[in-house]
Order: C-alpha cells, then sequence, then structure tokens
C-alpha cells in the first residue's frame, strides 16, 4: 500500500505540472474558442494537485517515520533535514498557488490583457516550484536508499 | 479596445496568496524555533504540526480572499495586473528564502 502511495504522489504532482505548463502554453495562444479548455485545465491542475497533497501527507503522516530514521542516521542526513523540511512547507505555498489558478483563469483570458498577465505568471510560477518538489522526493528517496546501504554495511 | 483591468477574486484572492505564504514561511521559522510551546500546541490540535499548519494556511488563504474581495463596497481591492504580479511573485521570493534559509 506504502509504495502505491509513494508512486501516486510524485506521478500526480507531474501530471499536475503538466497540467500548469499546458495552460501557460494555451494562455500565450488564447482565442476565444479555447478559453473553456484554459478554465477545464486549470481545474485539473488544482485538483491533481490537492490529490497530490493527501497522498502525499497521508504518507508523510502515516509511514514517513521509518524513512525518516533511516536516513537521519545515514550519511544523507539532509534528505530530511533539508529537502524533506523545505519540501513540506513549500507544497503548502504551491498548493495555494495551484488552487488560485482557476480563479485567475476565470476571467475573460481572450479580451483581457491583465487577467492573461496573471494567468500566465501563476501558471508558469506553478511549473519550476512543483519540479523543484519532485526533485527534492527524489533527493529524500536516494537518502533513505543511501542510509539502507550505510545499515547493511554495519554503519 | 482591450480591457486590462483583473477580476475581484483574481485580485483579492492573489493578494490572500502572498499574505498567507509569508505568514506561512514565518510560522515555520516561529514553530520550528520554539518546539517545547509552539510546535507542540499545534500537533495538539490536530495530532500533527504539518496538519495544522495545512489548515492555518487554508483559513487564511479563503477568510482573506474573501474579506478582501468585499472591500469598496463590493468592488474588491484597486489593483493593477503588473502590481498583482509583483506581489505575487515577490511574496515567492521572500517565502522561499524564509523558508530554505532557515534549513540550511
Amino acid at each position: 500500500m506504502e509504495n502505491i502511495l509513494l508512486l501516486s504522489h510524485p506521478a500526480l504532482g507531474g501530471l499536475a505540472t503538466l497540467s500548469a505548463l499546458w495552460v501557460f502554453v494555451d494562455t500565450l495562444n488564447v482565442r476565444e474558442a479555447t478559453m473553456s479548455r484554459i478554465k477545464n485545465v486549470s481545474l485539473l491542475c488544482a485538483v491533481l494537485m490537492w490529490l497530490t497533497y493527501f497522498l502525499g501527507g497521508y504518507y508523510y503522516l502515516v509511514y514517513y517515520a521509518a524513512d525518516k530514521a533511516i536516513i537521519k542516521a545515514g550519511p544523507w542526513a539532509f534528505g530530511h533535514g533539508f529537502f524533506m523540511e523545505t519540501k513540506e512547507h513549500v507544497f503548502l505555498m504551491l498548493l495555494l498557488l495551484a488552487t488560485l489558478l482557476p480563479i485567475v483563469t476565470a476571467g475573460d483570458l481572450f479580451n483581457n490583457k491583465g487577467s492573461r498577465k496573471v494567468a500566465l505568471w501563476v501558471a508558469g510560477l506553478i511549473v519550476p516550484l512543483s519540479l523543484s518538489m519532485e526533485g527534492s522526493g527524489a533527493v529524500i528517496s536516494i537518502a533513505v536508499k543511501v542510509g539502507l546501504l550505510f545499515k547493511g554495511q554495519g554503519g | 479596445m482591450e480591457n486590462t483591468g483583473i477580476g475581484k477574486f483574481a485580485k483579492s484572492f492573489g493578494i490572500s496568496f502572498a499574505i498567507t505564504s509569508i505568514l506561512s514561511a514565518l510560522l515555520v521559522v516561529l514553530k520550528e524555533s520554539n518546539e517545547e510551546t509552539v510546535l507542540a500546541w499545534m500537533a495538539s490540535i490536530t495530532g500533527h504540526h504539518w496538519v495544522t499548519h495545512g489548515i492555518f494556511d487554508l483559513i487564511i488563504f479563503a477568510g482573506l480572499g474573501w474579506a478582501l474581495s468585499k472591500l469598496d463596497s463590493g468592488q474588491g481591492l484597486n489593483i493593477s495586473a503588473n502590481a498583482l504580479v509583483i506581489v505575487i511573485v515577490s511574496a515567492i521570493v521572500v517565502s522561499e528564502v524564509i523558508i530554505t534559509g532557515f534549513y540550511i
């Protein structure tokens, strides 16, 4: 069960990132006919980010304590001390930013330059923030692996 | 001529996002620097400080966004798109610096 959770969390996060990228590119080339699609994909991005939050949060609360102990006892203790601590708190900001996306794309993006600019920035900021979360998750996973190898070698 | 105004909810929730992000980052410093008091109190509310932190963020974001949209007789905030973008980007940068700076 925990491995499914662990895989679903970054997979859904990756799909949320792609949705934000989709909104960014679609907004750059917005036409009246594409506005409803932008609204729908914005909403999809927010929903995927919330699912990412709930699945990752559940894993963090229920299963992560064992991983944390392994990481902290191993040579990559920064995997928890910096990457996990930063990730769990920056993600809260990313979640709100993804929630803001369908709110800003609810306006008339085709006829309204201001709404278009805000939508581009919000969608554009979600992408690097999400990628930094994916990268941090990768470091945390490797930190567990390094910790287990260290433990196996009698460390 | 193209309209350059932005919707009242985009403005109010955009500003709310910026304020919530910075408050959330400051709360990280506050709770982690006071584990016996603030962090323990937050953990006692929901069972885990991170859950309480998330709920705090959501309440501030939703409540502030809703309240700001009611300003000026329901017209919402008077802010340009450029200013809103600057506020949002600045809040993200400042919050990131506070959080990553604290854990380095």
